[in-house]
Order: C-alpha cells, then sequence, then structure tokens
C-alpha cells in the first residue's frame, strides 16, 4: 500500500503552490528573526563584558537562533487549527469515508510539512558551515531526526487540543496557548540554560525541553550522545502517552460530531 | 458570547503572552545588568509600553486586520466601498474586539505599576510625552501592518505578506539601541518598528530630545502618507467578485 506516499505528495504540491508567500516566510522568519537575537545578544554579551554565558559564546548563539525558527516551523508546521476548523465547518465529515483512519492520514500530513522544512533546516545549516563553519555536520542527521520525532510528539499535544473543539467549537486561542508554553519553556525564546536551576530541574520532568532545547542542542553538537538517546526516548514516551490521550478523547467525542452540510 | 470558551482562552492568552514577555527580560536581567543601554527598571517602562501598544492594536484594529485580506481576496470589498464614509476608516475601525478590551485593561495596569516603580527623575511633561507617543506607536503599527496587507491587491494570496509582519514585529519588542547599522535604518526609516514603543520609552527615561521628535514626526507622517498612496493604487487594482 503506497497511499501514504499519494497523501505525502499531494500535501506537497499544495505547500509549493504558493512559492512566494513560502519563500518570503522562509526567508523572513529564519533571516529577520536571526539578526535582531542576533542584535540583542550582541547587546547582552557586551552588557555582561563575557565571553561566555552559560555554555553559549555569540556565536554559538547566532547558530542558536538560526536553527530554533526553522525547528518551530518543524513543530507546528502549517497545521494550527487544522483539526477544529473542519470540526467546525463540517469539512471533517470526508474522513469518515476515506479508506485510512483520519489519525493516520492527519499524521502524514503533519508530518510531510515537518519533513519538508527538515530540508530547509539542513540546507540553512549547511549554507551556515560553509560560511561559518562553527559546526560539523555529523550532528546534523540526528538533530533532524529529532525534530521529527518532537514534531510527531506535538502534533499530539496538538490533536488533543483540537479534539475539544467537538464539545467547545473555537478552540484557537487555547492552541495558542499551548504553543507559548512549548516554545518559552522548550527553549524556543532562549537557551533553557538562562532559567534559574530550580526552574530549569522542574521543566525535565516534562515534554517541553526535548520539543525545542534537545533537537536544537543535538544539532548544534552540545548534545553527548547518552543525552541524545535518552532524549529520544522520553520524547517517544510523551509522543505514546499523548498520541493515547488523543485517541481517547476521539472515541468519546466522535458522537458529538454532527457534520455540518451531511 | 457565542464562543465562551474560546473568550477566556483569548484572554488568558493574552495575559500569558504578557508575563512570558515580562519574564524574558527578567531571565535576561538575572545575567546582565544593561540591555540597550537599559536597566531592569528602565527596561520595565519599555515593556509595558509595547504591551500597551499590542493590547490596544488587539482590541481596536486586529479582528478587522485579520479579515481584510479575505475580503480583498474573494472580491468582498464591494460592500465597504461603496459606502457613504471611507472605505479605509471603516474596514479598520468596523470591529471591536471586547476580549482584548479586558486585556487592554490589564496592559493599562502593568504601565501604570511600571510607571510607578520607576525611580529615575519624570515629570508629568514626560509622562504625557510618552502617551502621545504611544498613540502616534499604534499608528505607526497599524500603518505596517496595512502595507503587508496591501499586497493582497496584486498577489491574490490569502493572507499577503501577514506572516512576514508578525515574524519582523519582534523588532518592536526589543530596544532600538541594539541595532546598528544597517539593520537600525531598516527599523527605525524603512519599517519603523523600533519607533512604536522604544522611542517613546526615551522620551520618558532620558528625557525629551529635538532629534527623536523630528524623526518620529518625520518617519510617522511618512509612513501614513506611503500607506494612504499604495492603499489607493491597490484599490485601483480591485477587481470585484459581484460587479
Amino acid at each position: 500500500m503506497n497511499w501514504w506516499r499519494h497523501i505525502a505528495a499531494a500535501e506537497l504540491r499544495k505547500i509549493l503552490a504558493f512559492r512566494s508567500d513560502f519563500w518570503v516566510t522562509f526567508i523572513g522568519q529564519a533571516l529577520v528573526q536571526l539578526l535582531i537575537a542576533r542584535a540583542l545578544w550582541q547587546s547582552i554579551f557586551a552588557g555582561s563584558e563575557a565571553e561566555v554565558m552559560n555554555g553559549f559564546t555569540l556565536e554559538m548563539m547566532t547558530l542558536y537562533y538560526l536553527i530554533v525558527p526553522i525547528g518551530q516551523k518543524m513543530l507546528t508546521g502549517e497545521n494550527v487549527g487544522f483539526l477544529s476548523r473542519e470540526i467546525y465547518d463540517g469539512t471533517f465529515s470526508r474522513y469518515l469515508i476515506y479508506p485510512l483512519s483520519f489519525f493516520q492520514y492527519k499524521a502524514i500530513t503533519y508530518l510531510t510539512h515537518s519533513a519538508f522544512y527538515g530540508l530547509q533546516l539542513i540546507l540553512i545549516f549547511t549554507a551556515y558551515n560553509f560560511f561559518v563553519k562553527t559546526a560539523g555536520f555529523s550532528t546534523l542527521l540526528p538533530g533532524t531526526l529529532l525534530f521529527l520525532m518532537a514534531a510527531f510528539a506535538y502534533m499530539s499535544i496538538a490533536m488533543i487540543v483540537e479534539l475539544l473543539s467537538l464539545w467547545a467549537e473555537n478552540i484557537w486561542s487555547l492552541m495558542v496557548l499551548v504553543r507559548f508554553f512549548c516554545l518559552f519553556f522548550g527553549g524556543g525564546y532562549l537557551p533553557l540554560t538562562f532559567f534559574p536551576e530550580e526552574l530549569q530541574r522542574v521543566l525535565v520532568y516534562t515534554p517541553f525541553p526535548y520539543l525545542v532545547s534537545l533537537p536544537v542542542r543535538t544539532t548544534m553538537g552540545l548534545a553527548p550522545p547518552n543525552e541524545i538517546v535518552h532524549g529520544a526516548l522520553v520524547l517517544v514516551a510523551w509522543a505514546i502517552v499523548f498520541y493515547f490521550i488523543a485517541h481517547l478523547i476521539w472515541r468519546r467525542g466522535q458522537y458529538k460530531y454532527n457534520g455540518v452540510g451531511i | 458570547m457565542e464562543f465562551r470558551l474560546d473568550f477566556t482562552f483569548r484572554i488568558v492568552m493574552d495575559l500569558i503572552y504578557y508575563a512570558v514577555n515580562i519574564a524574558f527580560f527578567k531571565v535576561l536581567f538575572l545575567h546582565t545588568e544593561l540591555i540597550g543601554g537599559w536597566t531592569s527598571e528602565q527596561m520595565m517602562v519599555f515593556v509595558a509600553s509595547y504591551l500597551l501598544v499590542d493590547a490596544v492594536n488587539m482590541t481596536v484594529f486586529s479582528t478587522n486586520m485579520w479579515w481584510l485580506p479575505f475580503y480583498i481576496n474573494r472580491g468582498e470589498l464591494d460592500y465597504y466601498l461603496t459606502r457613504p464614509v471611507s472605505p479605509l476608516f471603516f474596514l479598520s475601525l468596523r470591529e471591536f474586539a471586547a476580549n482584548s478590551f479586558v486585556n487592554l485593561l490589564v496592559a493599562m495596569g502593568i504601565f501604570i505599576y511600571a510607571i510607578a516603580n520607576f525611580s529615575g527623575p519624570w515629570g508629568l511633561a514626560n509622562l504625557a510625552g510618552l502617551i502621545l507617543l504611544l498613540i502616534n506607536g499604534v499608528l505607526i503599527y497599524y500603518c505596517i501592518q496595512m502595507l503587508m496587507i496591501i499586497p493582497v491587491f496584486w498577489t491574490q494570496s490569502a493572507r499577503g505578506f501577514v506572516d512576514l509582519f508578525y515574524t519582523v514585529g519582534i523588532a518592536m519588542e526589543r530596544p532600538d539601541r541594539i541595532y546598528r547599522g544597517w539593520l537600525r535604518i531598516f527599523f527605525t526609516v524603512i519599517m519603523p518598528f523600533a519607533l512604536i514603543a522604544s522611542y517613546p520609552s526615551r522620551v520618558f527615561i532620558e528625557g525629551f530630545d529635538r532629534e527623536v521628535l523630528l524623526h518620529l514626526t518625520t518617519v510617522s507622517s511618512g509612513l501614513w502618507f506611503v500607506m494612504l498612496g499604495i492603499w489607493k493604487r491597490g484599490l485601483r487594482n480591485y477587481a470585484s467578485a459581484s460587479s
């Protein structure tokens, strides 16, 4: 059965349909965020008169903020609001007649977006290495794979929230709220080593550091192999837990779906 | 109140946004004394200022700005073009976000708290200057947002460059002195995000500066006229779906 390949190919065609939007967003996010972050950290390094802050030099910090925006795209893709919108306007009904479960369908489309942004990560990381040469290539593959695993875990979290729209109809703001939490406590705004130590110790018991910080640090070559393996296992465990919860919610919630337009 | 849960979560979402922004700088100040030449206390005035600008924008403009590209893309502007008021005025101020109004009150609370806890020398003139320039900041924010939406007249994409606006918009949340060289020119003249809250905060913290005021006046009025000009050109390019 090659159906997953057909779904992925169709999704890729959709991504590439608005090429100008795509490239403007890509360049805007990667370049502008990087320049703003670098300007901020240049000022902070100058203010503290330190060469290294919490394990980061200015160059490492620059690389961190080069990877983070693309990593965020891999995590969240283009699909925020992807289920709630369909449940609200009734187009969700089509999944009921598809020859595969909507969970499988959504996972493939979601991960196609993530994989595509993964290619962007490889491209931009290679370009950075070519010009600046501060990071090796050996960590790029495990880093990208961890981002894909994190994307699956994030998708499962997103599905839990999205499926709540079977009861609440409009949950867009809750979705944004989840994204805020995942990015801030995951290290998307600033590296977790800058957080107070007590908070860092607590965060280890949450999925957040494994969603952003670990894949970024792995890509940068800052995470030792045992931390990568341990982190990958924890990530898989969280993904399974969230996926299971999403299934439970779906089993209860599917009877609430009233199929607008049927 | 059709979506009560969403209404509540929207309020919580903005509160979390405020908390994250304050926490971001609080965490940074655990590791340095100065950022962009400002201390933690001065930075709090700046953070409160841009949160206030954001809250006003969310309350007054954001819902209208969200729908505008769709109206243009689907050719649904006709209704607004035939009204006896300026279409730009009508489209920009048509809907008022009640849930964001609650957050506007919170943002005002944060602003008052930041000003009350500011130990540096300041007078009523400084405060009046800050408030006046923040109102100007709201207009700058609106103009830049419109400049990112108007290309929909030509690109036909339903979102225009709105995503880029939100990405580049982070520049508003950083003190202007961190920008140097051409990046400074970009954020103080071409896409003047740094003039929205950072320049007004400087007037409050450091006192009136003729150069700062002249720069603000020139760029703000220039931006307004550029936006109006491009809007009119866009309208000429508009193809209605019904006529």
